[in-house]
């Protein structure tokens, strides 16, 4: 009723030993596909670099190691915050603004104020004209600015043809000028 | 790996601790004017305002002022920490992208009475810089107008008047109160001169696109 098994193994490996005929032209047509195909990543150095950066990595590392590398990264972050919090100077075109001053008995005379970190020696004023007229330019971008005349080293002035500063926190007096994105005080 | 790093870990180290406290004690070299005892009270003022995002520089100038004109340590610090107040003041009213030119002159118009709604209403009702429009106001209040008619009147002109205008506006105002009108009266009649000026002049300019 049943052939013995080793009847059949024997018929399926005569059927299998028997010769094929290949397509002579098999080979050269499988190798066009292949070179056909996209290499995956690309042969260039881009696409080494891409798959030499997706492959998986272990590394190891030092608790101290660690935490050498996580406080490194916390004075990173603590120094860029202090920069980029830092007042950039604005990118602003700057106009130029003559200051004058009557003072005939005057020997020195100085401008000082918000644009000049309030110091009397860097922005002296020099006579024109005639000997009571003391003059002087800076250039200011725009902003509102508190500023003062020091004469002689001693004597504070305001300037009597601006604004006085009524928000002044020194009782010395100060003026005021506003220079505009345009205008003027 | 692990020896290389190991390696790097003293250097590293040494780093992180001379790095470390140098960034926190940062202070700007300008205030080495004031005195031992100010100094570190003023430069932890300001350093709190760097943390805020507050801009530093009028703070710097404020204290600076106050060491030229010899002015106390109390008094030096109290103007450092008013003015950093009314900057985060006028920061909260004018919004976070307010310039810190603005911030400083929305200060100032604070310090001179105006209210945190005003400087608001002000933001809403200019596209262009608010420095003029509000050290304006801080001018008029300082003239003696009161606030409530600078306000009214620096508003009704912000939307449209250009900087020059406004300025204008303010001499206009100085000038008839040194006449002796009224404050209050004298800001009236040089808005309504103002507006009418400008609307004439706005007339009379390029029409662009978008703009009023």
């Amino acid at each position: 009723m049943f052939e013995p098994m080793d009847d059949v193994i024997e018929r399926i490996a005569r059927h299998l030993r028997r010769p094929v005929q290949v397509d002579p032209a098999l080979d050269g047509r499988v190798m066009r596909e292949i070179s056909a195909l996209p290499t995956p990543g690309g042969a260039t150095m881009v696409g080494k670099a891409w798959r030499w950066l997706r492959r998986p990595r272990q590394f190891t590392l030092t608790p101290l190691g660690g935490l050498a590398a996580v406080a490194a990264l916390a004075v990173a972050l603590l120094l860029f915050r202090r920069d980029s919090t830092s007042p950039t100077p604005p990118q602003v075109a700057s106009r130029a603004f003559q200051f004058v001053l009557v003072a005939p008995r005057a020997a020195r005379v100085s401008l000082v104020g918000d644009f000049n970190d309030w110091d009397a020696t860097r922005t002296p004023m020099q006579r024109t004209g005639s000997d009571a007229l003391w003059t002087v330019v800076v250039p200011l971008e725009p902003g509102r600015y508190h500023y003062a005349f020091f004469v002689d080293g001693s004597r504070w002035l305001a300037d009597p043809s601006a604004p006085v500063a009524r928000d002044d926190d020194y009782g010395a007096p100060s003026s005021v000028l506003t220079v505009g994105g345009g205008g003027d005080s | 790996m692990k020896r290389a790093l190991a390696g790097a870990t003293g250097p590293l180290l040494a780093a992180i601790l001379v790095a470390a406290p140098a960034a926190a004690q940062q202070v700007d070299p300008r205030l080495e004017r004031l005195d031992a005892a100010t100094r570190p009270v003023v430069a932890a003022l300001i350093d709190s305002a760097r943390t805020a995002s507050l801009p530093t520089e009028p703070l710097v100038q404020r204290a600076l002022e106050g060491a030229t004109k010899g002015a106390p340590e109390g008094v030096i610090v109290a103007a450092v920490r008013r003015l950093a107040v009314d900057l985060g003041r006028a920061r909260d009213a004018l919004g976070s992208t307010a310039s810190p030119a603005e911030l400083s002159a929305g200060a100032a118009a604070l310090r001179a009475g105006a209210s945190q709604t005003t400087l608001a209403m002000l933001r809403h009702a200019r596209r262009e810089s608010l420095i003029v429009p509000l050290a304006v106001l801080a001018d008029l209040v300082s003239s003696g107008v009161p606030v409530d008619s600078a306000a009214a009147a620096v508003l009704s002109l912000a939307r449209r008047a250009r900087d020059a205008d406004l300025v204008e506006f303010r001499r206009a105002v100085e000038r008839d109160i040194a006449l002796g009108a009224p404050p209050a009266a004298a800001t009236a009649a040089a808005a309504t001169a103002s507006a009418q000026s400008v609307d004439v002049n706005a007339g009379a300019r390029p029409q662009r696109p978008g703009r009023p």
